[in-house]
């Protein structure tokens, strides 16, 4: 199916959750590099993913089985709101398709996948200790790349660089 | 004398401590297993039969700190393995000697201005005695190094205290 069946077959079903389906980006030609446009994605509530990632696991026509990417986007420093980005893949139907949740920055919480896949798990602590997600539910969220003493949230576009760590300094 | 007179002279050879104890150091320079990015498949590339780090007798590479005299750190070090360095370098037994290999191991290198997690200089850790350039550097290269580190060596006193102990 290409990305407006699967959006038909998520409204035919009614996919809890769905909020509407959305276009990237145009590249900006205008600079020297105008970067990639990206697929078509849903918008999905951040409330409802859960339920919403299950019913595209589970549903006959959309088959998706697997969760090939799970991450995370700040796309204004001084915006309000962080993207969380999900990547499935149906090997037996030759279709993917790309999800968005966005949540608050004063409360970025989100339900953890790995209920659903459990292949979210690393990926999850990873946009947990880069962009400050609490993923509620998840069973083990510690850090997986930083050291366990890391402050700060590195790949936030208002992340300041550290001066020194441990006694080791970064200027 | 006449019991010993003649009885050595083809067997007993007569050098300095100096010359003696540094020919043995420097030609048995055993590097420590320890590869942290690309530059250590350079670095494989020197152990392999092409380059054969082993001329210089510095192919034995150890898996324990313990046993080697010095420690290739090939690849880019971040805060979180720079722990780790430091602590393999206490392990080792003096004489020990390092090597950076590389623009990471140097200063940083590529993510010397966005790397947030990357020290930027192993020798921020841990005392350097030789410094390759190259991103990563050319097998020949790390061939220099070592050799040049033999040469630091060569220059060493077995009496004086080294500079760098002091």
């Amino acid at each position: 199916m290409d990305f407006q069946a699967i959006h038909d077959r998520l409204r035919a079903i009614e996919a809890p959750g769905l909020q509407a389906a959305d276009e990237p980006r145009e590249p900006n030609k205008e600079k020297k590099d105008p970067g990639r446009s990206g697929n078509p994605f849903v918008t999905v509530d951040p409330a409802r993913i859960v339920e919403f990632l299950t019913v595209c696991r589970d549903d006959s026509k959309l088959d998706f089985r697997i969760l090939i990417d799970l991450t995370a986007t700040d796309p204004k420093a001084d915006g309000e709101e962080l993207s969380v980005l999900f990547e499935l893949l149906s090997i037996r139907k030759k279709h993917r398709l790309s999800i968005k949740a966005s949540i608050p920055k004063s409360d970025a919480s989100i339900q953890s996948a790995t209920a659903v896949y459990r292949a979210a798990q690393w990926h999850e602590r990873e946009c947990g200790e880069m962009y400050g997600i609490t993923f509620v539910g998840h069973p083990d969220p510690r850090n997986i790349l930083l050291p366990d003493d890391w402050v700060g949230y590195p790949l936030r576009k208002d992340y300041e660089f550290p001066t020194e760590y441990n006694g080791i300094s970064c200027e | 004398m006449a019991l010993l007179e003649n009885a050595f002279e083809e067997n007993v050879l007569t050098t300095k401590v100096d010359w003696l104890l540094n020919w043995a150091r420097l030609n048995s320079i055993w590097p420590m297993t320890f590869g942290l990015a690309c530059c250590a498949i350079e670095m494989m590339a020197v152990g392999a039969a092409h380059h054969d780090i082993d001329r210089f007798g510095a192919g034995a590479f150890r898996a324990s700190p313990r046993q080697a005299d010095l420690m290739i750190v090939a690849g880019t070090v971040n805060f979180k393995m720079g722990e780790r360095v430091k602590r393999l370098y206490d392990q080792m037994a003096f004489p020990k000697y390092v090597i950076a290999m590389g623009a990471c191991a140097t200063g940083g290198g590529p993510y010397f201005k966005y790397g947030y997690t990357v020290v930027k200089g192993v020798d921020r850790i841990v005392p350097v005695d030789v410094y390759i350039a190259g991103c990563p550097p050319r097998p020949e290269a790390l061939l220099e190094g070592l050799m040049k580190l033999q040469e630091k060596i060569r220059k060493t006193a077995v009496i004086r205290k080294p500079a760098h102990l002091v």
